[in-house]
């Protein structure tokens, strides 16, 4: 039952944050020099049009009431129309949705599991070769500047060699061809996905591995890793099943801890590798001045963050018999 | 008279203490690779810094944003003239990079230091009242860690239009202080029931003197270990931001050295250009982690527990 309690508790918590960005984005809206209406109707709107459009938003009325409205407009999915594309942005967001969680969650779960293998073996082999390259390794990957990486993949990989695609999700060709099978089509999806997923994957395996190799190395010197040792277990038995197991959970914290950081960063990986996810929307909406596109995107990046802390949350109440007990 | 010798000799002792800690902690540091790598990595590019007004006194055509070459109006490959070649409308590479040297030690140094003030003082205080205030501050502590800043950072530049320097930087430090916090809560909580803080409790210490009198410099050198993390994950952010276009438009920095070359197309055509903002970028945030970690090192490595998120 500690569990439930823990996990309504974060729920709640979540539930609350989410508001708080929602009544300051809307207060940020109102507060920014300049017109409100003209940042919610789009300019190229007939009159009729724009006044049908201010009357559903509510922007003729007092500002308390257009908090009303807009929290009404956000739960039935009205954010208007986007300027640039014309359509309501709920269906352009909702379609952008699925790229970016594929990106985004693939990558972090594959530099998560990577890193924390590679730190197992850097721990265990502390001092040896093997370890100082991984860690310098980790340490260097994790401080190139995202885009800089991204432009040298694509310049190198792409570019040069052509092995990949150089932008893109998927090939028209291929895709708007009858004649191919579900199979190509997916081959192709994939071979769009490797530069972008090995950016975002080089990113971030390095954190993961620093803070398992120093958390393992603090397991280790425990007096249950003794006593395996004493009991005559195999190391490899203590290394995977009494050690690891338990040096995993800081790194389970700090995928929580550097969501916020994986979505900028998976926000740059999209607009480089012209990637249709929600981040690049969001780029590209503020610098066309869409700003009913850029604020669902917003909204939906947000809420995008907060379910996966709460994602993170319920396997650290999984993996961690503190919280289940 | 005897007293004054007395006070002056312990303010001496006091101060040698000081000073002998200090030398301690540098023996230790002496001996980390890391830290020596990082740590001249930093001087580098300070000096970089600090040779960025020579290159527009030698010819106004080596000003990094207005100078162009009068016999150049596109981007030309490293010579003599213009030693790392020049950007599409003929400005000089390398009085740029000079340029971007200084916008991120001023970034890195600036933020780092407004984050770790807020850090250490919110940290400070939500540890030693605890309840209801430490309640209050952690919570918005953690809604602002799940904030991605970068892109609040674009929203904030869509609605009011392009940010100057100085708000970037205020701005990284608001979102960046809950990190430290957190951490110097933590250390203040330990600290709080030690008998020295009772004893000034007891002898009639105000809440504030305890805090920055007794607890301040207990906490004082994790904050200063913090800030190297900060300077990088500033410079980070203010990169990320210009290399998305919507950096100070009056600033030279690497970040925008980096879109130039990817928006006007030459990525795949000029490595000389392409290469060193990069480069520095990832160098300068690496030399800033290096020197955390030895400094860490030197500290305690069991303070710093999951303190790595970027």
């Amino acid at each position: 039952m500690e569990v439930w309690k823990y996990i309504s508790q974060r729920l709640i918590q979540i539930v609350v944050i989410f508001f708080v960005i929602l009544t300051v984005l809307f207060l940020l809206f109102r507060l920014a020099p300049g017109d409100p209406v003209s940042r919610m109707v789009d300019p190229n709107l007939t009159p009729e049009d724009a006044e049908l459009l201010i009357r559903e938003l509510g922007l003729d009325q007092p500002l308390w009431m257009q908090y009303l409205y807009y929290l009404k407009n956000f739960f039935t999915g009205h954010f208007g129309n986007s300027f640039h594309y014309g359509q309501p942005v709920v269906r352009i967001i909702w379609d952008r949705l699925p790229n970016t969680i594929a990106l985004f969650t693939t990558s972090i779960i594959l530099s998560a599991l990577v890193g924390v293998f590679l730190g197992k073996i850097a721990s265990w082999h502390k001092g040896e070769r093997r370890d100082t390259c991984l860690t310098l390794g980790a340490l260097i990957t994790h401080t190139v500047f995202l885009p800089w990486l991204a432009l040298i993949m694509i310049w190198i990989f792409a570019f040069k060699l052509g092995w990949f695609p150089i932008t893109g999700m998927i090939s028209e060709e291929i895709w708007l061809d009858p004649g191919a099978g579900l199979w190509a089509k997916s081959l192709d999806f994939l071979h769009h996905m490797v530069l972008p997923l090995a950016t975002l994957f080089l990113i971030h395996f390095g954190s993961y591995l620093l803070i398992m190799r120093s958390s393992m190395l603090d397991t280790l010197k425990e007096d249950y890793i003794l006593t395996g040792r004493a009991k005559g277990l195999p190391e490899k038995v203590i290394r995977n099943h009494h050690a690891a197991p338990n040096a995993a959970l800081p790194v389970v914290t700090s995928v929580g801890l550097s969501l916020a950081f994986s979505i900028n960063g998976g926000a740059l990986t999209e607009t480089v590798f012209t990637w249709p996810g929600i981040g690049r929307e969001l780029v590209f909406s503020i610098s066309h001045n869409d700003y009913p596109l850029a604020q669902a995107s917003f909204l939906l990046i947000a809420i995008v963050v907060l379910l996966s802390n709460l994602v993170v949350d319920i396997l650290y109440a999984y993996l961690d018999p503190r919280i289940r007990y | 008279m005897t007293v004054t010798t007395l006070n002056t000799e312990r303010k001496l002792s006091e101060r040698f203490h000081w000073i002998g800690r200090l030398l301690e902690g540098w023996s230790i540091y002496r001996k980390s690779l890391l830290g020596k790598i990082g740590l001249t990595l930093v001087v580098l590019f300070a000096l970089m810094a600090l040779c960025s007004p020579i290159p527009p006194w030698v010819s106004p055509m080596y000003q990094p944003m207005a100078g162009v070459d009068p016999d150049i109006s596109y981007s030309v490959g490293p010579s003599t003239r213009h030693w790392l070649g020049t950007d599409f409308m003929g400005r000089d590479i390398l009085s740029q990079l000079l340029a971007g040297a200084r916008i991120a030690f001023m970034v890195g140094v600036s933020a780092a230091f407004m984050s770790v003030f807020l850090g250490t003082t919110i940290g400070m205080i939500a540890g030693y009242a605890g309840k209801f205030m430490d309640n209050l501050l952690m919570r918005l502590a953690d809604m602002i860690m799940v904030m991605p800043a970068l892109l609040v950072l674009l929203m904030l530049a869509a609605l009011f239009g392009q940010l100057s320097i100085w708000f970037i930087v205020l701005f990284i430090a608001l979102f960046r202080w809950p990190g430290v916090s957190r951490v110097i809560r933590a250390q203040t909580l330990s600290l709080k029931h030690r008998p020295f803080i009772e004893a000034a409790r007891v002898a009639g210490a105000s809440h504030l003197r305890i805090i920055f009198r007794h607890i301040m410099p207990n906490v004082l050198p994790l904050s200063f270990l913090y800030m190297t993390f900060q300077v990088t994950s500033a410079i980070i952010i203010e990169a990320a931001l210009a290399f998305l276009g919507f950096g100070d438009p009056g600033t030279v920095s690497w970040g925008m050295m980096l879109q130039w070359v990817w928006k006007t197309g030459h990525m795949f055509r000029a490595p000389y250009w392409l290469l060193p903002p990069g480069i520095c970028i990832s160098l300068i945030t690496l030399s800033f982690y290096m020197l955390g970690r030895a400094m860490d090192e030197v500290l305690d490595p069991r303070l710093r527990k999951e303190g790595e998120t970027d």
